[in-house]
């Protein structure tokens, strides 16, 4: 499987976009966006965990610990509104930034 | 996350992070076969960067470290924060007493406008500010146009009797417009009116008294305004009560009552024993009112010329004449304390130089490594900060203790009239001074420190001097030598003085003697001779008591104030020109007096108790001074003299001649005395003088006793040993002398300290190059000089210039030195002796120490 780098303000916004789903832990948010992705995206643990942990001090999620469900102790994150404002207007920036790439790479 | 959240302890955020990561695993290896987890401590390296709080927890940081080395080099971080701590401590009570005994506002209205109005003597002009004669009170009060208020004051002892409890307290009369003057309002009730304060009986059954005394003796009583009791026997009315705190130059007044001044009355021929103060007209300067009072003065000079002649008027701001003889000695310490903190911020200054050049390597070693050069010197700031808050937190303390010494130690006349408590501002300074000292000298060290060419510090092998701090710090011992120096010399000048002082015979033996205070009410004791029986008999019951010797009575007990003068007049010679009389002071006595107290007899006899009888021939006691300056080169005994008591003044005969006592302070020469017996001058108020053979102070419950069986409305005042008495003379000077004492000793240590510091230093600098030395043969003890000539240089340096320092600023001394010049050889011979010595004792270990330097060790670089 290919590993592609991926700029840290996306993974971010995909980040945000996994968890209008829902409260999730982090290994879940990973496996979630490998699963959205057809795993064409894999998040390396060295990068989520300070993502998140980024996003939290950005006040864009909150966390808590609860039981999972496996019943063992697990951190569980959730969007604010701020993180969903955020959300929409990084999902709009990267729209149009796809669609101007897009047009640069019509064929002439 | 919120900024207080973050500070949670690292270790709780560490475990978190582990306890994620952890479960990620496990679920991941629950699932289908898992790659390579990642590199478990580069997802924490990442985290921790993430959790850099910046400020805070930096500084924490480098507080934790600044401790951990503090205890690992105890001895700088003791001497450095003693050092600081005895500057602080000592700027913290001095500045305190200043500020509360020279520049604290007066409790009064407009005080800096209120003036002391004393008169002067040409012929006395040492005596700067005398009683007032209520004529010329009057006279001021109708002729000037200076002043808006002019108030009379006077000042006695009385009785107060309350049913069946008597006690004496101090007690003011004033004017009416006294505390209007001052702009003071009671508590409770009403002040006099004018009205009341002429003579007649209205004024004189009026009563105001103290808060002190309302909540003590009166035990706050609701009803106390109206109350009635006695003075001296003779019926009050309270009619109003102060406010806490208020008192007018004397704090232990506690009563007050209407002067009651006839204006129609000559009191010309009564002499001068009232206090006068006066508030200044707004448009009227100090001088202006000077001038105008000294050309009154002149003109009642010329129209009363044989009362006037020679007296003029003296204004002193009241403030002033609070303070008056405690300025200089309190300026004097002020500049002390400059010079001990002096020392000790440069001691402490020394310290920090060397320890950080003592840290050249460790420094260089970090910023090798990719310190940034900012993050190094916070770091080193923060060290000197913990230092400043230690030293301050401790010289509070001291400073606190050291106030309360001085407050016990200081002349009872100054602080008897102030209210000493620590004010915050002050401390807030001090704690500021500690923390500027902090940075400042934190900085230039770090400055130094940090600055450097990586590779000397690299290298094992420095040479002295090439760290940067080596020449500075010999230099500031040189001015720490300098200043301790100049206090030295001071301490010691005021120390010879003060031993001269009080090796002064004060004329008569203070040991083992005790004095008290008998007043009898004057309405129960005006019958002639009634007075003279009582202290008769009260003096038969003391000599009974066991334990007692001998026992009599004098009117006015030497160093306890003034006794009054007047003018006396010898048979045979002409009456003098008005100003040109012969003036002599006045007291009078009960048989044996000058054997109990311990005034020689020079010549004739004592007075008996044959003498003491109304209808016994008038005679008369002098004293040496007074033969000296009246009669001499006659024999004085047998010749017949008058004093001016009364309008009309018999001759008596003089029957012997006392020795000298020393009076108002044991530097003036005697003042000529002349001794009444009792029965010719009855005072109604004597003070008991009683020849113990063991304690005195231990006598003074029996005392009481047996005055009590006597007379219980006489109340026993005052009850003191002598040396009591005698120890307030010299009080001022003890005090100045224990003061500066201190300072020096304390001078002298931190200069000690400083000083084996250097050498330490030194040697320590130096050790390769004095192990070669000793490799190749050298004498250990050449190279010890070798060592401790280069820091000699600068001592002697420092003492040279300390010397030339004090050379010229002792004369600044000269009004607290007695009997000793500003010059005094033997000082300025002793201290710099003193000082080498103790350069020596400082400079001992360090050279020992290099002397037994092992030179195999020493080659090897290793400390």
């Amino acid at each position: 499987m290919a590993k592609k780098d991926l700029i840290q303000g996306t993974l971010d916004m995909l980040i945000l976009k996994t968890l209008t789903a829902g409260t999730m832990h982090g290994y879940a948010i990973a496996v979630a966006i490998e699963n959205r992705s057809a795993d064409e995206l894999r998040v390396e643990e060295g990068a989520l965990y300070p993502a998140l942990h980024r996003l939290e001090a950005a006040e864009l999620l909150t966390s808590e610990w609860k039981i999972s469900e496996k019943n063992r102790r697990a951190k569980f994150y959730r969007l604010t509104p701020a993180g969903r404002k955020h959300l929409s207007s990084e999902s709009s920036n990267w729209n149009r930034l796809v669609a101007a790439v897009a047009r640069v790479m019509e064929p002439v | 996350m919120k900024w207080w959240a973050k500070l949670r302890r690292r270790s709780t955020l560490e475990r978190d992070l582990a306890d994620e990561i952890a479960f990620h695993r496990d679920m991941r290896a629950r699932d289908a076969a898992p790659p390579p987890f990642g590199n478990e401590t580069r997802i924490r390296e990442a985290m921790r960067e993430f959790w850099t709080f910046g400020g805070i927890e930096t500084t924490l940081r480098d507080v934790q470290y600044a401790l951990r080395g503090f205890r690992r080099s105890p001895a700088f971080a003791g001497s450095a924060i003693v050092s600081l701590a005895l500057g602080i401590g000592a700027v913290i009570a001095i500045f305190t007493a200043a500020d509360n005994l020279l520049f604290r506002p007066l409790p009064y209205r407009d005080p800096e406008r209120l003036l002391m109005i004393w008169e002067n003597n040409a012929k006395s002009p040492s005596v700067p500010g005398l009683s007032v004669s209520p004529a010329n009170y009057l006279d001021w009060k109708a002729r000037n146009r200076a002043f808006e208020e002019m108030a009379a004051l006077e000042e006695f002892r009385t009785v107060l009797l309350d049913g069946d409890r008597a006690e004496q307290f101090r007690m003011q009369a004033v004017s009416a417009n006294f505390f209007p003057m001052l702009g003071v309002q009671p508590l409770r009730g009403r002040l006099f009116t004018p009205a009341e304060d002429l003579p007649g009986a209205l004024g004189g059954r009026l009563l105001i008294i103290s808060h002190r005394l309302w909540r003590g003796w009166f035990a706050g009583d609701p009803g106390v305004i109206g109350r009635r009791v006695r003075i001296n026997a003779e019926p009050r009315t309270i009619i109003a009560v102060m406010p806490p705190g208020f008192h007018f130059r004397n704090r232990e007044v506690d009563l007050w009552s209407p002067i009651r001044l006839n204006p129609a009355y000559n009191y010309r021929q009564e002499g001068h024993y009232i206090n006068t103060v006066g508030r200044l007209r707004s448009d009227f300067s100090p001088g202006q009112a000077q001038s105008e009072m000294s050309a009154i003065a002149h003109a009642l000079e010329e129209e009363h010329p044989a009362y006037n002649r020679n007296w003029g008027v003296l204004l002193e701001p009241l403030r002033d004449s609070l303070v008056g003889n405690v300025k200089t000695p309190l300026l004097v310490l002020l500049v002390a304390v400059g010079l001990l903190l002096a020392v000790a911020c440069s001691n402490v200054a020394n310290l920090l130089l060397a320890r950080y050049s003592a840290r050249h390597a460790e420094i260089a070693i970090r910023m090798a490594l990719g310190a940034a050069r900012v993050r190094l010197m916070r770091q080193l700031i923060t060290e000197s900060l913990v230092l400043a808050v230690f030293a301050g937190a401790i010289g509070i303390l001291l400073g606190w203790y050291a106030l309360a010494g001085l407050i016990r130690l200081a002349p009872h006349s100054i602080t008897r009239a102030a209210n000493i408590h620590i004010d915050w501002r002050i401390v807030a300074v001090s704690i500021l001074l500690s923390v500027a000292t902090g940075v400042i000298f934190g900085l230039a060290p770090a400055m130094i420190g940090s600055k450097g060419n990586l590779a000397p510090g690299l290298r094992t092998a420095t040479r002295w001097g090439s760290s940067g701090g080596g020449n500075a710090r010999a230099w500031l011992i040189a001015g720490e030598i300098a200043l301790s120096v100049i206090l030295l010399v001071g301490a010691s000048l005021l120390f010879r003085s003060f031993l001269k002082l009080t090796g002064v015979d004060a004329g008569l033996r203070p040991a083992n003697a005790l004095t008290f205070r008998l007043n009898l009410p004057p309405a129960g004791y005006r019958a002639d001779g009634k007075s003279t029986r009582f202290f008769v008999e009260a003096i038969r019951r003391i000599e009974q008591m066991p334990g007692v010797r001998a026992a009599s009575a004098v009117s006015h007990l030497p160093f306890d104030g003034e006794s009054p003068s007047t003018w006396i007049q010898l048979a045979g010679q002409p009456a003098p020109e008005p100003g040109k009389q012969l003036l002599a002071a006045i007291r009078t006595v009960m048989p044996h007096y000058f054997e109990t107290i311990g005034i020689p007899l020079r010549r004739g006899r004592d007075f008996n108790p044959s003498d003491n009888a109304s209808d016994a021939p008038l005679r008369f006691i002098v004293n040496e001074a007074f033969v000296r300056k009246y009669l001499p080169e006659v024999d004085p005994v047998g010749k017949r003299m008058q004093a001016w008591m009364a309008p009309i003044n018999p001759f008596g005969e003089i029957i012997g001649v006392v020795g000298d006592v020393k009076e108002g302070s044991l530097e003036q020469s005697a003042v000529p005395t002349a001794y009444y017996i009792h029965a010719h001058n009855q005072y109604v108020g004597m003070t008991l003088v009683v020849r113990t053979e063991g304690d005195p102070a231990g006598m003074i419950p029996a005392m009481r006793r047996v005055m009590q069986d006597l007379d219980s409305t006489v109340p026993v005042a005052e009850a003191r040993t002598m040396e009591t008495v005698l120890g307030e003379t010299y009080a001022r000077e003890r005090f100045a002398t224990t003061l500066l004492g201190g300072f020096s000793l304390a001078a002298l240590l931190l200069a000690a300290i400083g000083i084996y510091g250097v050498l330490a230093y030194a040697v320590s600098e130096r050790t390769q190059e004095i192990g070669v030395r000793l490799a190749l043969g050298a004498d250990p003890w050449r190279v010890v000089a070798l060592v401790l000539g280069n820091g000699a240089r600068f001592v002697v340096l420092g003492l040279g210039v300390g010397m030339a320092g004090a050379l010229a600023t002792s004369k600044y001394l000269a009004t607290l030195l007695y009997d000793t010049g500003p010059r005094d050889p033997m000082t300025f011979l002793g201290v710099p002796l003193v000082l080498l010595a103790v350069a020596l004792v400082a400079a001992w270990m360090p050279a020992r120490r290099a002397s037994r330097l092992d030179p195999v060790k020493a080659l090897l670089g290793e400390k």
